[in-house]
């Protein structure tokens, strides 16, 4: 049981860089809790079996759980589309400070 | 088929007034009424039916599975108010003719057209879900017509509309609530059912909520603040809606559910005494205002009440006496709306303190309101009286006593006093006294009524005249219309409506109302004026802005508990969250030793080797302070996490995974040049409670995984898709076949997610001007020099290497020429074999996405690879290709994205391979889109023109303009002239908010 505690230790990092100030940081946070739960659901398929899932060509014998890597495939995808969503933001202003608010020129009611 | 046709004909004139209006402009009401008189002529064959005894339906299936019908039937009741709802609508729409501005007014017969359909639904509806949307659409027309009246009507239409949606749920409420219990959404069969006899808990709260709803729409007290405020809309909107249709729909809705509550005790007092208190203060603010409209509001807020008391009473000869009512009502209250418009548009006022004396000036026009005010005060021989005096006798004859009846007959009496004093207030103050005659020039002439106005504002009015004295040609409509409100075994109700009943209790107190009135008429130069005031210092739109900004409040204050700008709070209460969760939870089932054994072979070497590194890389990035050494920490874990994932049997994610690590890294990379070179100060509450924080949540998510899997044995679904997925799909890489057949729709979802994610990117950068998203190095707090390297004189090579990029980035340009064909033959071969070996449109779309990175790497200099809008337009057609194959399927197997097989020169093919098409587009345009917009680093262009020209095509400059600032508010930075924008003045889409 080794990848319950690699969870954990991403886990970890995740949480610790999402709550410091710069986005870029968060963003990285982000990228670790993203592998931890990509994990998770990997090891949801039971990690006892370990072949390549093609069954005509490797035999269905040893063949891992298909269903979570079809899920954890989009989960990655969707992942890169966040971090790329989080990145233009940050990027706004040339700081990313996320405590303070970038300078826009708009006044907006609080 | 009757009443079909009535309802197609009223449908049609709603489609007619486009073209009508477009035509004829204001003139347009003359052949809408002459459509609303047609639909009342295609009625008629069906009231002769009814006259006659029958009852006449139609139904055809509207939804089958739910067992629904669009089920119509005219009984007396309907007959009346469709007579009604389309003889009063198109008097007053051909009074519009003249009333309204010249112009299209488009809006005007377009509402009043959908107002009259579903008025005409409402009171012919026989399915239990048709009256509750029509009731809806005639609240909204309402709420339509009053907000069209511009800045005035604006408050007061969301006031109404809160009013009559509250009632509309109450009405829902007990729609719903029938059809459950009675098990049919039929009308008629409901109201007849026993349920009405035998569970007295359930039939008063039913009526409880059918009186919510009609009293919100009725103008009920407390309810009835909407209607004086309705005064904004236009004259023929208040004679037609606020006289004789919309509030009547209340009054209809008691009517209609009579037959199971007429003899309910709380509907019997909640009707009696609300409609009575209604009545009184109804006429107490009639007579207190100064407006002629608000008068009319306020009187008509009172002759409501007047009519839901003695609904309230339930006998048949009150409800006999409430239908007359209301017939008597809708004549000469919608005649004396259109008068005042008829005064408002000779005087240009309708304040009775300002109004000279009309009385001579417009007798026709005096004469006329004369006799719809006697109808209203009921004086002899209107049909007002006739109506009154019934209701009185059915007071008297209340089966509630001695006390009960007289008190209410008093209250009546005494309310009836009100109206006359208001009616007299209406034709003195408001013609003959001239109040307002000393302000009123000798030269300025009243403007000339033009004939329509006065003519269709009389009509209404001077038909009640006759009709008094023949009003036993009523008996029969009247009589039918009771028995509809009669439960169907009651008697069938005979009433015989006369004039003249000889000389009774009723008579002498008309005699003593009008003995009374005159009084105040001969006080009247003082009455009048001294009541001209408030009784209260509040109204009831300050009732309803006081609940509104308290809700208001409330919302707020409940929304600051889970409102930050930062991210930081919400991350913190989710994990500790979690981590309360995880650690109660799996110390439960420790203790109680309910943890299934653990699988066996679980570990692999592998797993201890990525451990190891995965752990080193975290706490290097978690301590890093420089960002570039943050990103290598970062790729460092993502190389490992993928090799994880191979060692787990993934060859799919893992590649995937690679091939997204490789691209984020370089995405990051891009947007660091532009950052501070270092990370910013820790979290407000230091990075020890950071710390803490972390290694909770990391034990938890540690703890659940250990416990929560590797517990059991292959799942049944695996099983299933690696035997079973091969022979269906004929694909031997079962989660392709997963992503693109079996869950397709999850895949498509995600696809879109892409796309989404491209366009928020453009609309998010083109919200922020220019010089704020890339700020100029004097404004950018953090921008660092580069730094001065001390070398030899310019044009050295030295100098070159280091200064200028091109010719670094040559043996870069020279590699891709070989490599970017290799790699799209690779991504490719990656796509077509998806089906069967690792690959597939996602893998071979970041294949071919990192074409695009290479490309852009090698440039000398920052620019946009391939034409600027091609991204979005990747991803739009990735998008609409994914549709199309999910319709194809939907076509072909009737569900949608089920894959269509077939052979092609016995090659096996699939749609499914289209699909992944989509999938490879949408996500080469999102890399594009990335790489276009992070990579702006100044320079000749920046992030915001590259946003703008996502859009726009190709322009000169960044726009000087947020979305929804229009092109003349922009002052410099004018778009060039390939730009949309420019070319067809089309401004960007308005943003939310503005």
């Amino acid at each position: 049981m080794i990848i319950p505690i690699t969870v954990g230790v991403l886990t970890a990092g995740a949480i610790y860089l999402m709550l410091q100030r710069g986005m870029v940081r968060i963003i990285f946070g982000l990228s670790l809790l993203a592998h931890a739960a990509n994990l998770v659901i990997l090891s949801a398929g039971v990690t006892a079996w370990r072949g390549e899932p093609f069954p005509d060509a490797a035999g269905a014998a040893d063949a891992g759980d298909p269903l979570p890597q079809a899920f954890v495939l989009t989960a990655i995808v969707i992942a890169l589309a966040v971090t790329v969503l989080m990145l233009a933001m940050a990027v706004i202003g040339h700081n990313d400070d996320t405590k303070r608010m970038p300078e826009t020129g708009e006044t907006h009611r609080r | 088929m009757s009443l079909l046709w009535t309802l197609v004909i009223s449908a049609v004139t709603v489609l007619a007034t486009f073209p009508l209006t477009r035509f004829l402009g204001r003139h347009a009401g003359w052949p809408i009424a002459a459509l609303y008189l047609a639909a009342a002529a295609a009625f008629w064959p069906a009231a002769a039916q009814v006259m006659a005894g029958d009852t006449p339906t139609w139904s055809m299936p509207w939804v089958p599975t739910l067992g629904l019908d669009l089920s119509l039937r005219a009984d007396g009741l309907g007959t009346v108010f469709t007579f009604i709802a389309l003889v009063i609508g198109a008097i007053v729409l051909a009074y519009s003719t003249a009333y309204l501005k010249p112009g299209r007014n488009l809006t005007f017969y377009f509402y009043m057209a959908m107002f009259t359909v579903s008025m005409v639904g409402l009171v012919l509806a026989d399915d239990l879900i048709l009256l509750f949307l029509c009731w809806e659409l005639t609240s909204l027309a309402s709420f339509f017509l009053i907000a069209r009246s511009g800045y005035a009507g604006e408050a007061a239409s969301m006031r109404t509309l809160l009013i009559t949606f509250l009632g509309g749920l109450g009405l829902l409420a007990a729609v719903t609530a029938i059809i459950v219990r009675t098990g049919t959404t039929t009308l008629s069969e409901a109201l007849a059912h026993e349920v009405w006899d035998t569970s007295p808990g359930f039939t008063a709260a039913v009526a409880l909520l059918v009186i919510l709803a009609a009293f919100t729409k009725s103008a009920q007290f407390p309810f009835h603040v909407w209607l004086p405020d309705a005064m904004a809309a236009a004259t023929p909107v208040s004679a037609y809606l606020h006289a004789a249709a919309v509030v009547k729909a209340g009054i209809f809705l008691l009517m209609r559910f009579s037959p199971a509550f007429h003899d309910v005790p709380v509907w019997n007092v909640l009707l009696i005494t609300t409609g009575l208190v209604t009545c009184g203060i109804g006429g107490w603010f009639a007579l207190q205002k100064t407006d002629l409209k608000k008068l009319m509001a306020y009187s008509t807020v009172s002759q409501l009440g007047l009519i839901v008391a003695t609904i309230g009473v339930g006998t048949e000869y009150a409800l006999a006496a409430a239908i007359l009512h209301v017939i008597a009502h809708a004549l000469f209250k919608s005649g004396l709306f259109m008068m005042v418009g008829v005064v408002d548009h000779a005087t240009g006022t309708r304040d009775v303190r300002r109004m000279p004396v009309l009385s001579s000036a417009m007798p026709m026009a005096f004469w006329v309101t004369v006799l719809g005010c006697a109808s209203m005060a009921g004086v002899p021989p209107m049909l007002g009286f006739v109506s009154k005096e019934s209701i009185l006798t059915s007071m008297l004859d209340s089966p509630f006593g001695v006390v009960a009846s007289w008190a209410a007959f008093l209250g009546v009496a005494l309310t009836a006093i009100l109206t006359f004093a208001y009616c007299a207030k209406i034709v003195f103050n408001g013609f003959y006294d001239g109040r307002g005659q000393a302000k009123w020039p000798e030269d300025r002439p009243l403007h000339t009524t033009p004939w329509a106005l006065g003519t269709f504002a009389a009509i209404p009015i001077v038909v009640g005249l006759p009709l008094a004295f023949v009003v036993g040609i009523l008996d029969t409509p009247v009589g039918r219309a009771t028995a509809a409100m009669l439960p169907a075994d009651a008697e069938e109700p005979h009433p015989h409506l006369a004039l003249w009943h000889g000389v009774n209790l009723e008579l002498i107190t008309s005699l003593a109302i009008i003995a009374v009135g005159v009084m105040v008429i001969l006080r009247r130069r003082f009455f009048f004026p001294a009541r001209e005031h408030d009784t209260f210092s509040f109204d009831g739109a300050d009732v309803i802005r006081v609940i509104n900004d308290t809700a208001a409040d409330i919302g707020k204050a409940l929304g600051a508990l889970a409102r930050a700008d930062n991210p930081t709070r919400h991350v913190a209460v989710q994990f500790v969250a979690l981590a309360a969760l995880v650690l109660g939870g799996v110390g439960v089932l420790v203790a109680r030793d309910e943890l299934l054994p653990v699988q066996e072979g679980l570990v692999s070497p592998v797993d201890a080797v990525v451990l190891v590194i995965i752990a080193g890389a975290v706490v290097v990035l978690g301590r890093a302070s420089s960002r570039l050494a943050a990103v290598v920490a970062l790729s460092t874990i993502g190389a490992a996490v993928t090799v994880q994932i191979f060692a787990l049997g993934a060859p799919d994610v893992g590649m995937t995974q690679l091939l997204v690590e490789a691209l984020t890294v370089l995405m990051i990379m891009l947007v660091l040049q532009r950052l501070p070179q270092t990370f910013g100060r820790g979290p407000r509450w230091g990075n020890k409670a950071a710390l803490v924080l972390a290694v909770v949540g990391g034990l938890s998510a540690g703890v659940a995984t250990w416990a929560l899997t590797g517990r059991r044995d292959r799942s049944e679904i695996a099983i299933w898709y690696l035997t079973e997925g091969p022979v269906e799909t004929s694909g031997d890489n079962v989660v392709n076949t997963i992503l693109v057949e079996f869950r397709a729709l999850d895949t498509f979802g995600e696809l879109t997610v892409l796309g989404m994610a491209a366009a928020a990117m453009v609309a998010i950068l083109s919200t922020v001007r220019d010089r704020y998203l890339d700020p100029p190095p004097e404004a950018d707090r953090n921008y660092v020099a580069p730094p001065e390297v001390p070398l030899q004189a310019e044009g050295s090579t030295a100098y070159r290497a280091i200064a200028e990029a091109w010719g670094n980035a040559v043996p870069m340009q020279i590699m891709v020429r070989v490599t970017a064909p290799l790699l799209a033959i690779i991504s490719t071969i990656l796509f077509l074999r998806g089906h069967n070996s690792p690959g597939g449109g996602f893998i071979a779309a970041l294949v071919g996405s990192s074409i695009v990175a290479l490309i852009y790497l090698a440039t000398s200099r920052d620019r946009v690879v391939g034409p600027p809008r091609l991204p979005l337009r990747l991803v739009a057609v990735g998008v609409l290709i994914a549709i199309g194959t999910g319709i194809w399927g939907m076509l072909g197997h009737a569900s949608f994205l089920e894959p269509l097989h077939g052979y092609v020169f016995d090659i096996h093919v699939s749609t499914s391979m289209v699909f992944d098409l989509g999938v490879y587009l949408a996500v080469l345009g999102l890399v594009m889109e990335a790489f276009n917009l992070l990579g702006a680093t100044g320079g000749r262009e920046g992030t915001r023109e590259r946003a703008d020209e996502s859009v726009e095509g190709e322009i000169s400059g960044p726009m000087d303009t947020s979305r929804g600032e229009r092109y003349a508010e922009t002052r410099r930075g004018i778009p060039g002239r390939r730009s949309t924008y420019l070319q067809q003045d089309r401004p960007p889409r308005p943003g939310g908010g503005q």
